[in-house]
C-alpha cells in the first residue's frame, strides 16, 4: 500500500525492536548472575566449600544415628516441650487479646477518631518491622532469662500482624448490617458486639491459630537467646556435639509441631465449617 | 501427502468413536471434515498429528522424508514429523504473557537447536521471518503487543501466522473460525485459502457457506465411519444422513 | 405454656456445650500455660524500672560504631539475597518436579511433593543448627541454611503455579514440534513469571530477618554484632547495632515491595 521502501523502514526498525527487546532481558539477566556472583564471592561461598563440606554432613548424620532416646527418659525435654507449648499458647492468646482491642481502634469504620487510628496504625506497623531477636533480647534484662521473657516476646510479635488482619477484616465488613442497627438506636459499642463482630470472628479466629503455627516454631528459636523452652535443649546438644541426643529431641519436636499443626487445622476447619453451614 | 487408513480410537470409557476412517489428501486440497459434535472430527485430526494416539490403523504422512508412520512414533521421531505439521486450534492457544512477535516464533521451535533456544532465544532472522509471515497474514502492526491484549480474530490470524514458520505441507485447523463473527471468520479463511499452494489443508468446520465457498472437498463422518467423500457442495439428502433427520448443528443449511 | 421446660433444658444444654464448656477448658490450659510459662506481674511490675533504665543506658546510641556495623549489615543482606536465590533455584527445579502436568512421572511426583512436605514440617531452627554443626561458623552455613528453609515453602508454590497453567498453548507447543524443556520455556515459564518473582520476594522479607537470627548462631550477619554488646552490657553499642538492624528491614522490606509491585503491576497495567 505504502510502497516498498517504506514497508522496508517499518520492518528494520521492527527488527531492531526485536534486538532491543532481547538486549534488555541480557541485560537485566546478566546483572542479576554478576551480583548474584559477587554476592556469594563476598561471602566466601565456592564449590570447593561445598564439596570439602560433604564428608563433614556424611559423618555428622552417621554420628546422629542411633538417635539416643534415653535423653527423654530424664524429663528434661518433656518439660522443655511442655514450656514451648505453653509459650507459644500463651503468647499467642496475650497476643490475640491485645490485637483484638487494637485492631478496633485501627479500623477505619470502628475506630472512635481519626488520630486514635493512625497511632494505632504507626504503632502496629512499627511493631511489625523490629525483629522478634531485638524484642526478646530486650525483655530478657526486663524480666530475666526463662520462658515468661518468651512467653511475652510471643505476644508483642504477634500484635502486629494479627491487629493488621484484624482492622482490615473489620474494614471489609458489610456496612449494611450496621446501618440497620444504627437506625434501630444502638450505641457504637452495640454495632461493634452485635454488627461487626458476628462478621469477622471467624476470620480472627482463624488468623490466631494460623499465627499459632508461627509461634510454636518461633517459640523454638527463642530458646536460644534465653527464652527457655525445647529449642534451649536442642542448642544445646547441637554445640555439646551430642549429635545422637539431637536427633532424639529433633523427632519429639517434629512430632509435636505435626500434631499442634493437626490440631489448629481442625479447629480452623471447625469454626469456619460452623460458619458455612450456618 | 497425507494418507489415513483404518483409523480406529475408542473413548476412555470403551465406546468406539472412531471405527474404521480412511481418506487420502493431496497437497493443494482444501479439505472440510464435518459431521454432528462429539463424532470424534478433533480426535480424528489429533491422530493425524499424533497428540492422540489411535488404537487402530495406520496416519503416514509422505513429506520431505519420504512416507512416514506417524502413530507409534515418540520423542524425537515424533516431534521432527510435527514440526512440518501445523496446527490451528479453536482458541488459538497462543501464550497470553509473551509478544505477538514471540508466539510466532515458536513455530520454530521444532526446527532450531534446543539448547540455543533455551539459553538464549531467536535471532534476528527468525524474527524477520515472523515478521514476514505477520505481513501475510495482515497484522504486522501488532507484532509488538502481548498476545493477550487481541481480538480473537487477531490471535486465529497469528497462530496462522505460527503455524506458518513451521513450512509445514500440512495444516490441520480444528474449527479455526467457530467463535469469531462473520466478518472475522470469512478474513482469517482469506488467509488459509492461498495456502493451498504449498500444502494441504484439512479442517474442521460448521457452516455450509464456508465449505463452499473455500474448500475444495468435503469429508462427511457418522458413527466412526466415512459417511461421504467429495465434493463441497454437499447434497442436502447426505447432510440428513450424516447429521440424521435433525440438521441441529448445520445451522446456515437449513436457511438456504 | 406449661410445656417449654424440657425445651429450655435442651437450649441450656447446648448453650453448656457450646459456650462454657470451651471456655472451662480455655481457663484450664491457660492457668496451666501460664504456670509452666512463670508468669509473673510482679516480676514484669519490678521489670519495668530496669526497662526504662535500660532505655538510659542506650542513649544516645554509639554514633562511632555505624561504620563498623555497615560489613555486618551488608552480609547480613547478602546471606539473604544469596539464600533466597539459590533457594528459589532449588525449589524451581523440585517444583517442576512435583508439578501434576510438567512432572515426568507419577511416582517422581509424589516423591517431590514427599520432599517439599517434609521440609516445611522441619523446623528452620532445626536446620539451622545442623548446617552450623556441619560446616562451622561464617556465612557459609547461614546461606545453605536460608536456602534449605526457602525450599519448601517456594516450592509448593511453585508447583501449585505450574499446575494452574493454562494448558491449551502448552498443547499448541507440543503440536509444533517442541521439546518438554523447550515448552517448559516458552509455555509454562510466561505464564507464570510474575507469580515466580512475588513469591520469591515475599520469602526475601521473611529470609532478611531469619538472616538477621543467624548471627546468634554464628552464622554471620549483623545479629552476631547485636547479641555480643548485649551480653556485655555494652548498650549503647546495642542501641546501634539495632537502629541499624531497623533501617535494613525496613528498607530491604519497601524495596521487595516496590519490586513486587513492579512485577505485578505491570500485569494489571497491560
Amino acid at each position: 500500500m505504502n510502497g516498498t521502501i517504506s514497508l522496508g523502514t517499518g520492518r528494520r526498525k521492527a527488527e531492531q525492536r526485536h534486538r532491543r527487546y532481547y538486549e534488555r532481558y541480557l541485560w537485566t539477566g546478566g546483572l542479576l548472575v554478576f551480583l548474584f556472583g559477587w554476592n556469594a564471592a563476598e561471602l566466601g561461598l565456592s564449590a570447593r566449600l561445598f564439596i570439602e563440606g560433604l564428608p563433614h554432613f556424611l559423618a555428622l548424620v552417621a554420628e546422629m544415628f542411633p538417635p539416643n532416646w534415653q535423653v527423654l527418659t530424664g524429663g528434661r525435654v518433656w518439660w522443655g516441650i511442655l514450656e514451648t507449648l505453653s509459650m507459644a499458647f500463651m503468647g499467642t492468646f496475650l497476643g490475640a487479646a491485645v490485637s483484638f482491642v487494637l485492631g478496633i481502634l485501627a479500623a477505619g469504620n470502628a475506630a472512635p477518631s481519626r488520630a486514635v487510628r493512625e497511632a494505632v496504625r504507626t504503632l502496629m506497623a512499627a511493631e511489625r518491622a523490629v525483629p522478634t531477636l531485638v524484642i526478646i533480647l530486650l525483655l530478657v534484662v526486663v524480666v530475666g532469662l526463662g520462658p515468661f521473657a518468651g512467653m511475652l516476646a510471643i505476644a508483642i510479635g504477634s500484635v502486629g500482624m494479627l491487629g493488621k488482619l484484624f482492622a482490615e477484616a473489620i474494614e471489609n465488613a458489610d456496612p449494611k448490617p450496621l446501618e440497620s442497627l444504627e437506625s434501630a438506636g444502638a450505641t457504637g459499642m452495640q454495632v461493634i458486639r452485635y454488627g461487626v463482630l458476628p462478621q469477622v470472628m471467624p476470620s480472627f479466629i482463624a488468623n490466631t491459630l494460623y499465627r499459632f503455627d508461627i509461634n510454636l516454631r518461633a517459640a523454638l528459636f527463642l530458646g536460644v537467646v534465653g527464652g527457655g523452652g525445647v529449642g534451649f535443649d536442642l542448642h544445646m546438644a547441637m554445640s555439646l556435639f551430642r549429635y545422637a541426643d539431637a536427633l532424639a529431641i529433633t523427632a519429639v519436636v517434629l512430632v509435636m509441631i505435626l500434631l499442634a499443626e493437626k490440631l489448629s487445622d481442625y479447629l480452623r476447619r471447625k469454626i469456619i465449617g460452623q460458619e458455612v453451614l450456618q | 501427502m497425507l494418507t489415513v487408513k483404518g483409523l480406529a480410537k475408542r473413548l476412555p470409557d470403551g465406546k468406539p468413536l472412531l471405527r474404521d476412517i480412511s481418506f487420502q489428501v493431496e497437497k493443494g486440497e482444501f479439505v472440510a471434515v464435518f459431521g454432528e459434535s462429539g463424532v470424534g472430527k478433533t480426535v480424528l485430526l489429533r491422530c493425524v498429528n499424533g497428540l492422540t494416539a489411535p488404537d487402530s490403523g495406520e496416519v503416514v504422512i509422505n513429506g520431505d522424508g519420504g512416507p512416514q508412520r506417524v502413530n507409534g512414533k515418540t520423542g524425537k521421531e515424533l516431534r521432527r514429523l510435527r514440526r512440518r505439521i501445523g496446527m490451528i486450534f479453536q482458541g488459538a492457544n497462543l501464550v497470553k504473557r509473551l509478544s505477538v512477535l514471540e508466539n510466532v516464533m515458536t513455530g520454530r521451535l521444532g526446527w532450531i537447536n534446543p539448547s540455543r533456544s533455551l539459553l538464549y532465544g531467536f535471532t534476528d532472522q527468525e524474527a524477520e521471518r515472523a515478521l514476514e509471515a505477520l505481513e501475510k497474514v495482515g497484522v504486522k502492526h501488532l507484532a509488538f503487543r502481548r498476545a493477550e491484549t487481541l481480538s480473537g480474530g487477531e490471535m486465529q490470524r497469528v497462530a496462522i501466522a505460527r503455524a506458518l514458520l513451521q513450512e509445514p505441507y500440512l495444516l490441520l485447523a480444528d474449527e479455526p473460525v467457530a467463535s469469531l463473527d462473520p466478518k472475522n471468520a470469512s478474513a482469517v479463511l482469506d488467509c488459509l485459502k492461498p495456502l493451498t499452494a504449498q500444502m494441504a489443508i484439512i479442517g474442521v468446520f460448521h457452516h455450509l457457506d464456508i465449505v463452499r465457498k473455500y474448500c475444495t472437498r468435503a469429508i462427511g463422518i457418522r458413527d466412526g465411519v466415512v459417511a461421504y467423500d467429495g465434493k463441497p457442495d454437499v447434497p442436502r439428502d447426505v447432510l440428513n444422513a450424516v447429521y440424521g433427520s435433525e440438521p441441529r448443528a448445520w445451522p446456515v443449511a437449513a436457511g438456504q | 405454656m406449661s410445656v417449654p421446660a424440657p425445651g429450655a433444658m435442651r437450649l441450656h444444654l447446648k448453650k453448656f456445650r457450646k459456650y462454657v464448656a470451651p471456655a472451662l477448658v480455655a481457663t484450664l490450659l491457660l492457668w496451666g500455660a501460664s504456670t509452666v510459662c512463670r508468669v509473673d506481674l510482679g516480676a514484669l511490675l519490678a521489670g519495668m524500672p530496669r526497662g526504662v533504665a535500660l532505655f538510659g543506658h542506650m542513649l544516645p546510641p554509639r554514633w562511632e560504631d555505624f561504620p563498623a556495623l555497615a560489613g555486618p549489615a551488608l552480609e547480613t543482606v547478602q546471606i539473604a539475597s544469596v539464600g533466597t536465590v539459590l533457594g528459589a533455584v532449588l525449589a524451581l527445579l523440585i517444583a517442576l518436579a512435583a508439578a501434576g502436568n510438567l512432572s515426568p512421572h507419577r511416582a517422581v511426583r509424589e516423591l517431590a511433593r514427599g520432599a517439599l512436605t517434609a521440609e516445611r514440617a522441619l523446623p528452620d531452627l532445626i536446620i539451622i543448627l545442623f548446617f552450623v554443626a556441619i560446616v562451622g561458623l561464617g556465612a557459609f552455613p547461614g546461606v545453605m541454611a536460608l536456602a534449605v528453609c526457602s525450599v519448601g515453602m517456594l516450592g509448593k508454590l511453585f508447583a501449585d503455579a505450574f499446575e494452574e497453567v493454562d494448558p491449551k498453548p502448552l498443547e499448541a507447543m507440543a503440536a509444533v514440534g517442541a521439546t518438554r524443556a523447550q515448552i517448559i520455556r516458552y509455555a509454562v515459564l510466561p505464564q507464570v513469571f510474575p507469580s515466580l518473582i512475588a513469591n520469591t520476594l515475599y520469602r526475601f522479607d521473611v529470609n532478611i530477618r531469619m538472616s538477621i537470627f543467624l548471627g546468634v548462631v554464628g552464622a554471620g550477619g549483623i545479629g552476631f554484632n547485636l547479641v555480643m554488646s548485649m551480653r556485655l552490657l555494652r548498650y549503647q553499642e546495642a542501641f546501634a547495632a539495632i537502629l541499624v538492624i531497623l533501617v535494613l528491614v525496613v528498607m530491604c522490606e519497601q524495596l521487595s515491595d516496590a519490586l513486587r509491585r513492579r512485577v505485578l503491576g505491570q500485569e494489571v497495567l497491560r
